[in-house]
């Protein structure tokens, strides 16, 4: 479904990503963790195309990523792309000016040209599968965090992607949402949808997330299996973060 | 070495002696506007400093009659009335007509000079003959003057000038059709215009007045009886002829003085259009539309060209970003009074002579659209970078990503700076009156000066800019309430998310 190779990127002279080489299976969730500064959210920036990559490839689907296309192929190309990856901001981005309803319809309507009842029917049965409904009317300024945050799943779902990109979805939920996002992205795994998600809290990967990528100063430490990355990591850096992390 | 300091002394002494020598008698401070005031006072193109006109040496041969010193107190023909009411100088001469309006405010001498009035159009002209043909054409004329009174009496449209120069220009233009003058001005700035020609014989009489305080009877007497000693010994007729005023209707006139005819006042038209509030209201409320047509206009194309100026002075190339600040400097950086006479004066040397009106409203859009950018680009930068990326994030090109997600959000940023610019280009719609445009600010100078009525004309024309502006800022603040999120309704969404 997506896969990565040798992704290389600069901020100026600062080496930001140094190599990053993975993949990721259709249906399946990839989670990754790191320390701070360590190039998580610049990596997820890379795969919906908003920052320009200096060397590798990035294949999602039909998309091919390469860092030597001229611009104007890059940008047709990430226009693509962007049809295959939905996001979801660490702070959401909610547009403050449209209600929850028009939220979810404005880029299926202005973006796919869907007509704009069967984009609200659509937006509905999202809103019900995150548990907004009655929210529909409403302005993202009256939400709760956690609300937005379910607002801007369910934004992301409406253009139906096949990846779903999450970073840090867990920081602004108490523990008992942080359970009930878990069960949420489960569902929508079995509908099909293949996720990354950044994240420091192990405790919400564990059970979610199918394989991890442990990153550190912009290179991928050790990747594998949740299981055995959490269990029974072979670099000792990985079995560092992960046992002060959970 | 020495001698020539003996000679400043000499002449340091001769000036003084023959200063108080002039100090000794009493003057004769005259007020008339001597700003294309040809042929009546006006300032000799050979000799810049010094002012000449038939009525400046009629009043040389009066202030003697009177052993008095003439000394001139150049004004402003608008506010003639008051200017003399507040002691600026004891006497108007400056081709002053008796009206009921005035009389109420001051007196008159007896008359010196029979008017007439001529009316003139473009050579090219085929339709206008004389007055009755010009229901529907725009005719020139002095403010608060015999012609604009009758203009106004017979529903011809008109627009007041300040001066004859102005007038008769911006008939050449095309900016009007006619100008109607009284015969002295019309005489001295059209009368050899290749390009115009008079409409029609000269026609009305009416009469040039020395208006005076009221009480100050006695100077009054002191300048009919100098009025009367030029004309009998015929010495004011020499200066008519000089000027080529010389007519039938003066010969007339000076003759029947001469045998002894007392001039009534009766014997000739007097336009004696007097002040009433009916009319007032009826011509503020005219200026009231003219004010509000500019103010919207005007901020049209200020709210339209304010947009792709902060964009390009924001996103531009860099020829377009520079030429943006270029234009936002500019326009921020001087008078919106001279952009507007800029644009009027100057433009038509260029072949785009645009009416009064027009010039306002492009003038102001123009100098407000460089506001509107400012406020715009403030607004713009002020939209979180994450608007852009999850717009973009979900498939939006920049256009679409500007046009429904940032743009309505800047103009919600905006719209209190929007409002407060409209209030103040609503007031900035007053110096149009300098292009002589008729909104409020003309409408009450002129309504004012014709009647002396300052202060409650003054109090009617704020209650009209009120009338105007206040419903426009509570407009405003609805629209911002309705653009600002609604209140959150009671639901519980937590229990229904669970
Ligand atoms: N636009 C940029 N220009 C320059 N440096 C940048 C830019 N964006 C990120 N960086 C730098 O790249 C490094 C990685 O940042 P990034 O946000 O990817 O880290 P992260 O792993 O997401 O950290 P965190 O867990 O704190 O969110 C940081 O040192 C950051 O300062
Ligand atoms: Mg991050």
């Amino acid at each position: 479904m997506i896969r990565v190779t040798d992704l290389r990127k600069h901020f100026g002279p600062t080496q930001i990503l140094k190599g990053i080489s993975f993949e990721v299976a259709p249906q399946t969730v990839v989670g990754v963790i790191g320390s701070s500064g360590s190039g998580k959210t610049t990596l997820l920036r890379c795969l919906n195309g908003l920052e320009r990559i200096n060397s590798g490839t990035v294949e999602c689907g039909k998309v091919r990523l390469e860092a030597k296309l001229s611009k104007a192929e890059y940008r047709h190309r990430v226009r693509d792309l962007r049809r295959e990856v939905g996001t979801v901001f660490q702070h959401f981005y909610l547009f403050p000016h449209l209600s929850v309803l028009a939220n979810i319809t404005e880029a299926p309507v202005h973006v796919l040209r869907r007509d704009r009842k069967s984009a609200e029917t659509e937006a509905y049965e999202l809103l019900e599968s995150v548990g907004l409904k009655t929210a529909a009317q409403r302005y993202p300024e009256s939400l709760s965090g956690g609300e937005q945050q379910r607002v801007a799943i369910a934004r992301a779902l409406a253009m139906r992607p096949a990846v779903l990109l999450f970073d840090e979805p867990t920081s602004a939920l108490d523990p008992k949402r942080t359970v009930s996002l878990r069960t949420m992205l489960r569902g929508f795994v079995t509908r099909g949808h293949t996720m990354i998600i950044i994240s420091h809290s192990i405790g919400f990967l564990n059970g979610l997330a199918d394989k991890l990528i442990y990153m550190d100063s912009g290179e991928i430490v050790e990747q594998g299996p949740a299981e055995q990355i959490l269990n029974d990591a072979s670099d000792a850096r990985t079995r560092d973060f992960v046992s002060q992390a959970s | 070495m020495r001698r020539e300091l003996n000679r400043a002394f000499h002449t340091a002494l001769l000036i003084t002696v023959s200063f108080n020598a002039v100090a000794a008698q009493q003057a004769l401070r005259w007020g008339a506007d001597p700003s294309g005031g040809a042929p009546y006072v006006f300032t000799d193109p050979a000799h810049p400093d010094q002012y000449i006109g038939y009525e400046k040496e009629m009043v040389d041969l009066l202030a003697a009659a009177m052993g008095r010193h003439p000394e001139f107190v150049p004004s402003d023909w608008e506010t003639l009335v008051s200017a003399l009411q507040r002691n600026s100088f004891d006497v108007i001469v400056n081709g002053l007509e008796p009206t009921g309006d005035r009389a109420q405010q001051i007196i008159f001498s007896k008359p010196y000079y029979i008017f007439q009035l001529q009316l003139t159009v473009r050579k090219d002209e085929n339709r206008i003959h004389s007055l009755s043909d010009c229901s529907k054409h725009t005719v020139a004329t002095l403010g608060n003057t015999a012609a604009s009174r009758m203009l106004q009496q017979q529903n011809i449209p008109f627009r007041s000038y300040e001066d004859p120069p102005g007038a008769y220009r911006d008939l050449e233009l095309k900016r009007i059709d006619a100008v109607l003058m009284d015969v002295p001005a019309e005489a001295f700035y059209a009368r050899n215009n290749p390009k115009l020609k008079p409409a029609g014989p000269p026609f009305f009489r009416g009469l040039y007045v020395i208006g005076l305080r009221k009480g100050d009877d006695k100077l009054k007497a002191e300048v009919d009886a100098a009025i009367d000693k030029i004309i009998i010994d015929g010495s004011l007729e020499q200066i008519l002829k000089k000027w080529g005023l010389w007519n039938d209707a003066q010969v007339e006139f000076q003759t029947s003085i001469r045998q002894g005819v007392k001039a009534e006042l009766g014997h000739i038209d007097m336009t004696t259009a007097t002040f009433n509030w009916r009319d007032a209201l009826l011509r503020l409320t005219r200026a009231a539309i003219v004010t509000v047509l500019i103010a919207f206009g005007s901020m049209l194309i200020a709210v339209v060209l304010g947009l792709p100026l902060a964009v390009g002075q924001s996103n531009g190339p860099k020829i377009v970003r520079s030429f943006c600040t270029v234009y936002v400097e500019f326009f921020r950086g001087t008078p919106v009074l001279v952009q507007l006479l800029f644009l009027y004066f100057g433009l038509p040397a260029i072949g785009i002579a645009m009416p009064g009106w027009l010039t306002a409203l492009v003038g102001l859009g123009l100098n407000y659209a460089a506001y509107e950018s400012q406020v715009y680009r403030a607004a713009l930068e002020a939209i979180p970078k994450g608007q852009w990326e999850a717009a973009y994030s979900l498939g939006m090109n920049p256009v679409l990503a500007f046009r429904r997600i940032i743009l309505p959000q800047a103009f919600r940023i905006a719209l209190p700076a929007m409002t407060n610019d409209f209030v103040s280009l609503f007031k900035d719609t007053s110096v149009a009156f300098a292009i002589s445009v008729w909104e409020l600010a003309t409408a009450y100078r002129e309504l004012a000066n014709a009647s002396g009525q300052f202060l409650l004309l003054g109090v009617a024309v704020s209650i009209f800019y009120l009338a105007m502006s206040l419903p426009m800022a509570h407009l405003a603040r609805r629209l911002e309430d309705r653009l600002r999120n609604r209140v959150p309704e009671t639901v519980d969404l937590e229990e229904v998310a669970a």
